[in-house]
C-alpha cells in the first residue's frame, strides 16, 4: 500500500512539473494537426527551389542588363486558421536574396517607418548624413497570392488540405512571370476518450 | 474499505464540490448584478475568481465577453482564444469525469460550453477581429464557425445552428467582395429562422434581395420579392450603408430545481437536483439610428433566452439520468451507513444533500438578444443613435469603401466600428 501511495505520489510529481526538450529547428512535431512551423518552411523551400529555377530572372536579366527588384504585396489568408504568412515570406525573401540574382524592396507596410525617419533626418540629420526622398528603387515584380484550406470533417476525423499559390506579377505590363503552388494534405484524429 | 472510510473519502470529496459550487454561484451573481454595475465593475469581481481547471471555459468566456463590451479587443481575443481550445480538447469523452459524474456531482465535469456557446465564440472573435480592422482574422472565425455548425448539426435539431453566426459571415464576406459566399451565408441564415418559423429581420431581407439580384439568381430574387413584399433598393454612387449589430439585454442565469424525497424505510432524504431556467422576463428593446431624418430599429436575429433554453433541453434526460444514477449511489451509502451506525448515516446524509448541486454553468454574460439593421446612407451623411445620444461620422469619413459595421452593447456606452475609428470608439 506504501509502495502505491509512493509511486502514486511520483506520478503526480511529474506531471505537475514543467519540461523542456530542445530540438532541431528542422524537426517536425505536430501538436495539433493546424499550421506550424513545419508547414511554413515545406512551403518556403518548395517556393525557392521553384522561383530560382525558373526562366523570369534570366528572361530580365537578358531583356534589361540588370537584376529584377521584387516587392512583396498582399498574400491573403483565405483559410480556417489564423496564419502568420510572414515566415514563409521572409524564408523565400532571404533565400532569393541570398541567391545574388534578385533585389528586394521594402513592402508598404515596412517603407512607412523609412519615410517617416527619412522625414525626421530632414530636420535632425547633419547634411552630409542626411537621405533624400525621392531616390527610392521601383520595384519591377510584386509578389502576391493566397492560402486557401479545405475542411472535410466527420465525428473525431478532419482532412485538412492547405494548397498555397503565390504569383510574380510583372509591374510594368501586369504579366504573370512565375506561379508558385505548395499543397499540403493532413489526416488528423482528435482523441475519443481522455482520462 | 470499511464503511467508515467509504464515509470519510465521500465527505472529503464532497468539500470540494462545495467549494466549487460557491464560485458558480458567485459568477451567477455577478452576471445578474452585470446590467446594473456595468462590465468594468463585474470583470474586476470576475477577475477576483480564481477558478478551478473544470471551470476555466466559463471564466474564460465570461471574461472574454465583458472585454468586448469594453473594447479591450487584444485581451478579448486572447481569453476566447483560449477558451475555444480548451472547448476543442473536452470534446473527447472523459471517463473519469462521468465516473465522478454518476457518483459524485454533475459539477465534477468540465464545462465544455453548450452548442451555442461552441458557435458564438467564434463569432464573438471573429466580431473582435473586426472591430480591430482585421477583416482577414474575423473571416477565419467565421469559416471556423461554419465547421463547428457543420459538426453539431445532427439533420434532426436545430442544436448548434445559428441564424446570426450565418448573418455576421455573410457581413464579412460581404465587405471583403467575397458576394456568393455571403449569399449563401444569407441563405442559410433565412433557413435557420424559417426553421423556427421566426420573423425575418428586415436586414436580413435586404441581404437576400440584394445578394440574389447582383449574382444574378433570378427565381430566387423573384420568390423573396414576393415573400417580403419588397425589392432590392439600387444604391446610387454617392450612397453606403451601415450594417449594425446590437447586443441586447443580458441572458438568464440558470437556476437550481431540488426534488427532495424521504425515504422512511430507510430513514434517508433522496435529492435530485437539476438546473433550470426561469420563464424568461426579457423584454427586448431596439437600437433606435436615425439617418436623414428617417428612424430605423434593429431586429432580433438571434434570440439568446430561447437558445440556452433550447441547449438546455436537448441536456436535459442525460442530466437526470446521471442524478438519478447518482442519487441512488448516495442513498445506498448513506442506507449502509446508517445500519451501523445512525449517527454516522445522518452525516453522509447531510453530506449527500451538500454535494448534490445542479450544475449551473453557463456562459451568462452573453447578450439576450442579438439583432442586427442595415442602414443605407449617403456618403456624406451622420448617423445619429437615439438611445445612445450619439452622432457618428459619415463613411465618406472613415472609410473609401461603401460599408461600415457598428457593433453596440445596451450595456455600456463603448462603440465599435469597422473600420476602426477613434471618434467612435472614444465614450463620450
Amino acid at each position: 500500500m506504501r509502495n502505491l501511495v509512493a509511486v502514486l505520489m511520483l506520478v503526480l510529481v511529474s506531471a505537475c512539473s514543467t519540461t523542456v526538450e530542445r530540438v532541431a529547428s528542422d524537426s517536425t512535431v505536430d501538436l495539433s494537426g493546424a499550421w506550424n512551423d513545419t508547414d511554413s518552411r515545406l512551403v518556403a523551400e518548395e517556393m525557392v527551389a521553384d522561383v530560382v529555377s525558373r526562366p523570369w530572372i534570366s528572361d530580365y536579366n537578358a531583356d534589361t542588363g540588370k537584376r529584377p527588384v521584387v516587392i512583396v504585396g498582399t498574400i491573403r489568408n483565405l483559410s480556417h486558421e489564423h496564419i502568420n504568412v510572414n515566415t514563409f515570406v521572409a524564408d523565400i525573401e532571404r533565400a532569393l536574396i541570398n541567391s545574388g540574382r534578385v533585389d528586394f524592396v521594402a513592402s508598404k507596410h515596412e517603407r512607412d517607418e523609412i519615410r517617416e525617419e527619412r522625414v525626421e533626418q530632414d530636420l535632425n540629420a547633419r547634411e552630409d548624413t542626411r537621405n533624400a526622398a525621392g531616390q527610392e528603387t521601383g520595384a519591377d515584380f510584386m509578389l502576391k497570392g493566397q492560402i486557401n484550406t479545405i475542411l472535410d470533417v466527420a465525428g473525431k476525423e478532419q482532412v485538412r488540405y492547405y494548397q498555397v499559390d503565390l504569383t510574380l506579377i510583372s509591374m510594368s505590363d501586369n504579366r504573370k512571370v512565375w506561379l508558385g503552388q505548395k499543397k499540403i494534405k493532413k489526416i488528423v484524429s482528435n482523441a475519443k476518450i481522455r482520462y | 474499505m470499511s464503511i467508515y472510510r467509504r464515509v470519510l473519502l465521500f465527505i472529503l470529496c464532497s468539500t470540494p464540490l462545495l467549494i466549487q459550487g460557491c464560485n458558480s454561484w458567485q459568477v451567477n451573481e455577478l452576471s445578474a448584478a452585470l446590467p446594473a454595475v456595468g462590465p468594468q465593475k463585474t470583470l474586476l469581481e470576475l477577475e477576483k475568481i480564481t477558478p478551478s481547471q473544470r471551470d476555466r471555459v466559463q471564466y474564460l468566456l465570461n471574461r472574454g465577453i465583458l472585454n468586448l463590451y469594453l473594447a479591450e479587443l487584444e485581451s478579448s481575443r486572447k481569453d476566447l482564444e483560449e477558451a475555444k481550445a480548451i472547448i476543442l480538447s473536452l470534446q473527447a469523452v472523459s471517463l473519469s469525469e462521468n465516473m465522478a459524474a454518476y457518483t459524485a456531482s454533475e459539477l465534477l465535469r468540465s464545462y465544455g460550453g453548450s452548442p451555442s456557446d461552441k458557435v458564438l465564440v467564434h463569432v464573438m472573435l471573429a466580431l473582435s477581429y473586426l472591430m480591430s480592422g482585421d477583416l482577414i482574422g474575423a473571416r477565419v472565425e467565421v469559416l471556423q464557425a461554419d465547421s463547428t455548425m457543420q459538426q453539431l448539426d445532427d439533420g434532426e435539431t436545430s442544436s448548434g445552428q445559428l441564424a446570426s453566426a450565418r448573418f455576421i459571415s455573410g457581413m464579412i464576406y460581404e465587405l471583403g467582395g467575397e458576394f456568393d459566399d455571403a449569399l449563401i451565408s444569407y441563405r442559410r441564415a433565412y433557413k435557420i429562422m424559417t426553421g423556427r418559423n421566426e420573423t425575418i429581420p428586415l436586414a436580413l431581407q435586404t441581404s437576400l434581395l440584394t445578394l440574389s439580384q447582383r449574382q444574378g439568381q433570378v427565381i430566387e430574387y423573384q420568390q423573396y420579392s414576393q415573400q417580403f413584399s419588397r425589392v432590392a433598393s439600387v444604391q446610387n454612387s454617392d450612397e453606403g450603408e451601415w450594417f449594425v449589430i446590437y447586443y441586447d439585454g443580458l441572458v438568464s442565469n440558470k437556476a437550481e430545481a431540488r426534488i427532495s424525497v424521504y425515504d422512511p424505510g430507510a430513514n434517508a432524504v433522496i435529492s435530485v437536483v437539476m438546473p433550470q431556467y426561469y420563464p424568461s422576463t426579457y423584454r427586448p428593446a431596439s437600437l433606435i439610428l436615425n439617418a436623414d431624418s428617417h428612424n430605423s430599429r434593429t431586429q432580433i436575429i438571434e434570440h439568446m433566452e430561447v437558445r440556452v433554453r433550447e441547449d438546455l433541453n436537448r441536456k436535459k434526460a442525460g442530466i437526470l439520468a446521471a442524478a438519478t444514477v447518482r442519487a441512488i449511489a448516495k442513498y445506498q451509502l448513506s442506507r449502509g451507513a446508517g445500519q451501523q451506525d445512525p449517527l454516522i448515516g445522518a452525516l453522509v446524509n447531510l453530506a449527500a444533500l451538500a454535494s448534490e448541486q445542479a450544475d449551473v454553468r453557463s456562459w451568462n454574460m452573453l447578450p439576450a438578444s442579438i439583432q442586427i439593421a442595415r442602414i443605407p446612407v449617403k456618403l456624406n451623411q451622420q448617423l445619429e443613435l437615439i438611445n445612445k445620444s450619439r452622432t457618428l461620422p459619415a463613411i465618406a469619413q472613415l472609410t473609401p469603401s461603401k460599408y461600415a459595421v457598428l457593433l453596440v452593447s445596451s450595456l455600456t456606452p463603448q462603440l465599435h466600428s469597422y473600420p476602426v475609428n477613434e471618434a467612435i470608439s472614444a465614450l463620450q
